[in-house]
C-alpha cells in the first residue's frame, strides 16, 4: 500500500522535474539518506524475519524501479540540455564574409618563377648585377661605343654620380651587363640567366621607365646558333604552354651579338582574345644572337676556343602576352584591385 | 626609311609583288614595318560640288550638292575651303573611313540630311592635314576612283633599319640587298656623266687641319640656272614618301639623299665668298639653320664657313641665309665625307635630327661621293639648265678597301649548319663582295665600300646566313649536363631565389599582397630619408622619380593611400626589390607595410594587428627559412622611420636581418589616414643562406613521459632585454627545458617606475624517465638562481 503510494508519488515528481538539479532534489527526497524509500528500508529493522524477507524484497523492487525511472529521466534531461545548448549556440552561418580579396602574388613574380625553373631545367644558373651600372658594363664592353647610333636605340637614365673613369653612371638599359660581369669572373663553360630590373626614359602604355628583362648566356667550345634556336623555342613552348608553336627567327642587329636575330611568335585574334602559337601575324618576343667575338675579347676570353650565344627578353612583355594584359603601367602602380584580378593565389604560385 | 614600289623598281628589275618584296625585306633583316595598300580606296570617287549654302542651324557648316557623275547627293560639310565647282573625294553612306575608323551612316546633321562625306587627307590617312577637304588640282571626270585620282596605285614600304645598315638608307642599297637574295636584278643607275665641264669653279675649298670632321670634299659650280619647280616624276616620288616638293634644287638633293643614300648640299653661290673653309666652330659662334632655328656652336662642332660666317653645320644641316630659293641663279654643290662619330656627337648635342645626320652618323659609302656628284650634276643640268664647272676639291679620299681572311669552316662552327664552299662564295659574291685566293679551306674577302659594318669573319658568317635564311638553321634540342644541374642546385643565387620565394609565400598567407614599385623616390622622400646625394638621376622623368630609392617606405605609403582612397579594405602590401645606399651599393630586400583601418563587421573583425602581430610575422618568416629565433638578437631600433617605442631590430651576429615596427608619426604627416601603420624591412641577403641549406633538422623529441609546467614571475629592471632572458632560459638545460613562453608583463607603482614584472611558463620534460619532485625542484632552483644572478632580477612570491 505504502509502496504503491510511494511509486505513484515519485513517478509524478520525476515527471515534473524540469532540470537535472530538480531531478537530483527528487532523488534525494526518495533515495537519499533520509529519503522516503530509504526510510521504508530502515523501517524493516523492526519487523520479523519473514516479513523482513517479503517486505524487503518488495521495497528493493520498488527501489530498483524508481532508480530506473531516474536514469531514464536523467538521460532525457541531458539530451534536453544539450539540445538547448546547441539551440543557444545556433549561428546564422549564411552571414556573408566581407568582400576582402585574398592576397596575391604579382604576375611578374610568377613569370620570374617560370623563367628560372624552365631555364634551370636546361642547366642555367641565376646571375646578378647592379641596377646602377658603369658605362663600361652597360655599353662599351658590349661593343656599343660612345657616339655610335646604337646608343640611341636605348634612352638612357643617367645618375649624377660618376664612375672611376669620370663617366656618368647609368641605370642599366638592359640586363646584358650581367653577361660581361659573369664572363670577367667565371671561366667557361658559362650557362646563366640574369633576370632583373632595367630602365629607359620612356613612358606610355607599352613602355615604362622601369621594366624587367631576363638575359641568357651560354658560352662553351661549341654552342651554336642551332642550339640557340632550340633553346628559345623550347622555352617559349613551355612558358606559353603551347606545344605546336609557330615561330620565326629573322636577322637583326645588336652590337654585342653577331649574327643577331629577333624571334617572333605567330598569333591570331579569336573572339577578341590573343591566341599565341599559330596564325599569320607575328609578335616580336626577344632578341638574341651569337656573342660577338669583340665582346668575348673585351672579357679576356680566347675567341679561338670559346663561343656561345646570348638572348634577352622583356619579362613584362611576355607576361602581358601570356595573360592578355594590355597596359604595362598597371604592373607598377600598386593598384590592388588590379592585382586581385590578375595576380596569382598561393595555390597557383 | 620609306620608299614606294615604283621607286624600288627604278633600281630593281623584279617579278615579286609588293607583298612578296615586303616578306623578303624582313627575311634579310630589313624589317618591314608597314606596307601601305590603298586598293580599298577605289570605293571613294571624284565628285564636284555643284552648289552650296549655309546650314540654317550651324554657322560653320555648309550644305553642299555633290555630283559623283551618277546623281546628286546632299552632304553637310564643315570644311572651310568648300566652293562651287570644286572637285574632291567623296565617300557614300556605309563606307568605312580609315582615318577616323568610322563607318558612315545615313543621318541628319543638325536637322539636315547628309548622304556622305567629302574627305580630307587625314580622313584618308594620307597626311595629318585636316585644314580642309581635298581639292583635286587635275580635272578628273566625276566618278573616277580615288586610287587613280590621287595616284595611290604605288604601294609605299616603311622599313625599320638597324643602325649598322647605313648602306640601306638609299633605295638603291635596298635594291642591291634584294638582288642578292634573288628578288630581282639590280639595274644600272639612270644618268650620264656630263662631258662638258667648261670652266674653273670661282669658289674653292680649304680643310683646316684642326681635327674637324671633314676628310674630303668635292664641288661643282652651276652657272645661270633656273630654279623653278622640279618635274612631276621627282615631285611624285617625294610626295609618295611624305616629303613636300619645294623647288628644283632642294627637290633634287632630297631625291638623291633617298635614292642613293647620299646627302649633299647646295649653296646659293651668290650668297657666299669665293673660299669655303671646313673648320671647327669658334666657341659662341651662331648659325641660323634651314629649320629656321638659331644654334649656338662650340669647338666640338665642324662648320662650313666663308671668310666671315659659318654657313652650314657639317653633315647635319645647311644655313638658312645661304640656301637656294626660287631666285637662285648660281649654285655651289657640295659633296663631302664627314666622320660619323663627330657628326653623331654634334647632332645629339644640338638636338638636330636631319636626313643628312642620320646617314652620315651611320657611315656612308665613300665611293658614292663621285657618283653623287655626277648624278646631281646631271639632274641639275638637265632640270635647271645653265653650265657646269670643273671639279674643285680638298682633302684626300682614302680608297683602300677592307679585306678579311675567311675560313669556310667557321660558318658551320657558329651556325651549326653545313654549307658548301661554293654556296658560301656564291652568296658573298651576290652581295658584291670580291673573293680572292680561294683554297679548299679559306679565301680572302674584299668588302664593298658601302659595307662599313662588315669588319671581321663573323660578319661574313652573318651575311651568308642572312641571305641563306635563318629558317634553314637546324633546331637543336636544349640539354643540361650533370655538372650544369649540380651547379644550378648549389648556386648561391638560386638558393637566394628560393629564399625569396619562401618569404613571399609566408607573406601572402598572412594576407600581404605583392606589389612592384619603381626603384625611384621623390625628392621629398629622399630628403626625409636623408638619402645619399649620389643617387640623383640627372634626367629623371619627373620630380616624383628624381632619386633612386633609399627605402621603399614612401612608395608603399603612396600605394596604400591610393588604394585606401579607392575603398580597398586589406591594406597590406610587400615588395621584394632593391634599395640603394649610394650609387655603388645596392641591397635587395623585402619590404612590407600594413595599415590598420577602422572596420565595422561584427562577425569578421579582420583588422587586429599591432606590434606583436608584426613580431610574430617576423618569427614566421624566420621559421619558414629553417632558422631558429634563438640565433638572433632583438634590440630597439634607432631608425628615424619608426616609432621609438614600438620598433625593433633583429640581428644575427653583427648583421642586420630585419627592422620593423610602427611607422613614426612624423613620417606619416602627409598621410593622416594612415596613422596606424606598421612596416618591416627584411634584409634576407644578410642571412647565412649557405649554412641554412647545409643545416640538418634537430632530432625532435617525442617523449612519452609526463611533462610539467611551471610559471615564474620576476621583477626585472625596466630596460632589461627579455629576448636575452628567453635565450638564457632555453639554454639552461637543453635536455629538460622543452619550452619557455613569456605570457604576461605589467608595471605598477608598487614595483617602481624603473622595474617591470614579467611572467613566463617553463615546460619541463625528460625523454628518459618521469621526473620526480626533486628533479623538478632542481630545475626550478636552477632557473631562479640563473635568472636572478644574470639579470639582477627578483623572484616574486
Amino acid at each position: 500500500m505504502d509502496n504503491q503510494k510511494v511509486l505513484q508519488d515519485v513517478t509524478k515528481e520525476i515527471e515534473l522535474a524540469s532540470s537535472q538539479e530538480a531531478l537530483q532534489i527528487v532523488k534525494v527526497t526518495y533515495l537519499g539518506k533520509k529519503g522516503r524509500i530509504t526510510e521504508l528500508l530502515k523501517s524493516l529493522k523492526d519487523l520479523s524475519l519473514d516479513e523482513k524477507k517479503s517486505k524487503g524484497a518488495e521495497i528493493n523492487l520498488l527501489r530498483e524501479k524508481v532508480q530506473a525511472l531516474f536514469e531514464v529521466k536523467l538521460k532525457d534531461l541531458k539530451t534536453l540540455d544539450i539540445n538547448s545548448k546547441l539551440n543557444t549556440e545556433f549561428l546564422d552561418i549564411t552571414f556573408p564574409p566581407p568582400g576582402v580579396s585574398a592576397a596575391k602574388v604579382h604576375p611578374i613574380s610568377k613569370t620570374f618563377d617560370d623563367v628560372v625553373s624552365i631555364f634551370g631545367s636546361m642547366g642555367y644558373t641565376i646571375a646578378e648585377g647592379p641596377d646602377i651600372e658603369t658605362d663600361f658594363f652597360n655599353f662599351s664592353a658590349l661593343n656599343i661605343p660612345e657616339d655610335h647610333p646604337a646608343r640611341e636605340m636605348q634612352d638612357t637614365f643617367y645618375i649624377s654620380d660618376r664612375d672611376e673613369k669620370g663617366k656618368p653612371l647609368v641605370l642599366r638599359t638592359h640586363t646584358s651587363p650581367v653577361q660581361i660581369r659573369t664572363m670577367l669572373n667565371q671561366k667557361p663553360p658559362i650557362k646563366i640567366i640574369a633576370p632583373g630590373r632595367t630602365y629607359r626614359c620612356d613612358s606610355d602604355s607599352t613602355h615604362s621607365p622601369m621594366f624587367h628583362q631576363v638575359e641568357g648566356l651560354f658560352i662553351n667550345e661549341n654552342a651554336n646558333m642551332g642550339d640557340l634556336k632550340g633553346t628559345l623555342i623550347e622555352f617559349c613552348k613551355q612558358f606559353f604552354e603551347v606545344q605546336n608553336l609557330k615561330v620565326r627567327f629573322r636577322p637583326s642587329y645588336f652590337p654585342f651579338t653577331e649574327p643577331s636575330a629577333e624571334m617572333d611568335i605567330a598569333y591570331e585574334i579569336i573572339d577578341n582574345k590573343l591566341q599565341i602559337g599559330k596564325g599569320d601575324k607575328w609578335l616580336e618576343i626577344l632578341g638574341c644572337g651569337m656573342v660577338n667575338p669583340v665582346v668575348l675579347e673585351n672579357c679576356k676570353l680566347d675567341t679561338s676556343k670559346f663561343q656561345g650565344f646570348a638572348f634577352g627578353m622583356g619579362l613584362d612583355r611576355i607576361t602581358m602576352l601570356k595573360h592578355s594584359l594590355t597596359d604595362i603601367r598597371s604592373f607598377f602602380n600598386g593598384n590592388l584591385n588590379w592585382l586581385a584580378k590578375h595576380g596569382f593565389s598561393l595555390g597557383e604560385y | 626609311m620609306k620608299f614606294s614600289y615604283s621607286w624600288l623598281c627604278d633600281h630593281l628589275k623584279t617579278n615579286q609583288s609588293p607583298v612578296q618584296i615586303g616578306e623578303t625585306l624582313t627575311n634579310i633583316g630589313l624589317e618591314l614595318e608597314a606596307l601601305s595598300d590603298y586598293s580599298s580606296y577605289s570605293q571613294f570617287v571624284v565628285a564636284t560640288i555643284r552648289e552650296f549654302k549655309k546650314h540654317p542651324n550651324a554657322d560653320r557648316l555648309n550644305i553642299c550638292k555633290v555630283d559623283d557623275g551618277d546623281k546628286l547627293y546632299q552632304v553637310v560639310c564643315g570644311a572651310p575651303n568648300v566652293k562651287e565647282g570644286m572637285k574632291g573625294i567623296f565617300a557614300k553612306d556605309g563606307m568605312y573611313i580609315p582615318g577616323t575608323e568610322i563607318t558612315l551612316k545615313k543621318g541628319k546633321i543638325r536637322g539636315e540630311v547628309s548622304e556622305g562625306m567629302l574627305l580630307s587627307e587625314r580622313e584618308l590617312k594620307l597626311s595629318d592635314d585636316h585644314e580642309g577637304i581635298i581639292e583635286l588640282k587635275k580635272d578628273f571626270p566625276n566618278g573616277t576612283d580615288a586610287v587613280t585620282a590621287l595616284e595611290l596605285n604605288d604601294p609605299v614600304f616603311e622599313i625599320g633599319l638597324t643602325p649598322n645598315r647605313g648602306d640601306c638608307l638609299g633605295v638603291r642599297g635596298i635594291a642591291r640587298d634584294l638582288a642578292a637574295k634573288g628578288a630581282g636584278i639590280l639595274k644600272p643607275l639612270d644618268y650620264k656623266k656630263l662631258d662638258s665641264l667648261e670652266f674653273e669653279s670661282p669658289i674653292s675649298w680649304n680643310i683646316e687641319k684642326d681635327g674637324n670632321s671633314c676628310n674630303y670634299v668635292i664641288s661643282r659650280y652651276f652657272k645661270d640656272i633656273i630654279n623653278s619647280k622640279s618635274p612631276d616624276w621627282i615631285q611624285n616620288k617625294l610626295i609618295s614618301i611624305g616629303l613636300r616638293p619645294i623647288n628644283a634644287l632642294v627637290d633634287i638633293t632630297n631625291f638623291i639623299t633617298i635614292d642613293i643614300g647620299r646627302p649633299l648640299h647646295v649653296f646659293d653661290a651668290d650668297k657666299i665668298d669665293s673660299l669655303l673653309n671646313m673648320r671647327k666652330a669658334n666657341d659662341g659662334e651662331k648659325i641660323k639653320a634651314l629649320d629656321k632655328k638659331e644654334y649656338q656652336l662650340d669647338s666640338a662642332v665642324t662648320v662650313i664657313a666663308d671668310k666671315n660666317n659659318p654657313l652650314a653645320i657639317a653633315g647635319i644641316m645647311g644655313g638658312s641665309e645661304t640656301g637656294c630659293t626660287d631666285n637662285t641663279k648660281n649654285v655651289f654643290l657640295e659633296v663631302a665625307l664627314f666622320d660619323p662619330s663627330q657628326v653623331a656627337k654634334t647632332g645629339r648635342k644640338l638636338g638636330i635630327n636631319s636626313d643628312a645626320r642620320y646617314r652620315f652618323e651611320r657611315g656612308l659609302d665613300k665611293e658614292m661621293i663621285e657618283e653623287g656628284l655626277e648624278y646631281a650634276s646631271y639632274l641639275i643640268n638637265k632640270i635647271c639648265g645653265g653650265s657646269v664647272s670643273k671639279n674643285t676639291s680638298a682633302g684626300k679620299l682614302d680608297k683602300n678597301t677592307h679585306v678579311i681572311d675567311y675560313n669556310f669552316n667557321y660558318f658551320e662552327k657558329v651556325i651549326g649548319l653545313q654549307l658548301a664552299i661554293e654556296v658560301q662564295i656564291k652568296i658573298l659574291k651576290s652581295l658584291l663582295f670580291k673573293i680572292n685566293k680561294i683554297t679548299d679551306k679559306s679565301c680572302i674577302v674584299e668588302v664593298p665600300s658601302w659595307r662599313n659594318d662588315v669588319l671581321q669573319p663573323i660578319d661574313l658568317v652573318e651575311e651568308i646566313i642572312r641571305i641563306q635564311g635563318y629558317e634553314n638553321i637546324e633546331i637543336k634540342s636544349p640539354y643540361a649536363t650533370h655538372e650544369e644541374k649540380e651547379k644550378v642546385t648549389s648556386s648561391l643565387n638560386n638558393k637566394k631565389f628560393s629564399v625569396t620565394k619562401k618569404i613571399k609565400k609566408t607573406l601572402i598567407s598572412n594576407n600581404f599582397s605583392e606589389v612592384i614599385s619603381f626603384s625611384f623616390q621623390s625628392e621629398r622622400a629622399h630628403n626625409l630619408l636623408k638619402g645619399d646625394s649620389s643617387l640623383k638621376i640627372s634626367n629623371a622623368i619627373s620630380d616624383e622619380h628624381a632619386y633612386m630609392r633609399s627605402s621603399l617606405l614612401f612608395n608603399h605609403l603612396e600605394i596604400i593611400e591610393a588604394n585606401r582612397k579607392k575603398g580597398f579594405k586589406n591594406l597590406s602590401v610587400f615588395e621584394l626589390g632593391p634599395v640603394y645606399n649610394d650609387s655603388k651599393s645596392q641591397e635587395n630586400i623585402l619590404f612590407g607595410l600594413t595599415s590598420i583601418q577602422k572596420y565595422n563587421n561584427k562577425h569578421y573583425p579582420i583588422n587586429k594587428f599591432d606590434f606583436f602581430s608584426l613580431s610574430e610575422l617576423i618569427s614566421k618568416i624566420i621559421n619558414s627559412l629553417n632558422f631558429d629565433m634563438k640565433n638572433f638578437n632583438i634590440d630597439r631600433s634607432q631608425s628615424i622611420l619608426f616609432h621609438p617605442g614600438q620598433s625593433a631590430e633583429l640581428h644575427m651576429g653583427k648583421k642586420l636581418i630585419a627592422r620593423y615596427g610602427k611607422i613614426h608619426p612624423v613620417v606619416l604627416e602627409n598621410f593622416p589616414k594612415l596613422s596606424n601603420t606598421f612596416g618591416l624591412e627584411f634584409f634576407y641577403e644578410n642571412l647565412p643562406i649557405e649554412t641554412m641549406y647545409k643545416k640538418k633538422l634537430n632530432k625532435t623529441h617525442d617523449s612519452s613521459f609526463q611533462f610539467s609546467e611551471k610559471d615564474f614571475s620576476f621583477i626585472f629592471e625596466k630596460n632589461q632585454n627579455l629576448f636575452e632572458v628567453h635565450r638564457m632560459l632555453t639554454g639552461i638545460d637543453k635536455k629538460l627545458i622543452q619550452n619557455v613562453e613569456f605570457f604576461d608583463d605589467y608595471n605598477s607603482s608598487e614595483i617602481g617606475d624603473d622595474f617591470k614584472s614579467v611572467t613566463f611558463k617553463i615546460t619541463i620534460q625528460s625523454d628518459e624517465k618521469t621526473l620526480t619532485e626533486e628533479d623538478l625542484e632542481d630545475v626550478h632552483q636552477n632557473i631562479i638562481e640563473k635568472t636572478s644572478q644574470k639579470f639582477n632580477a627578483k623572484l616574486r612570491s
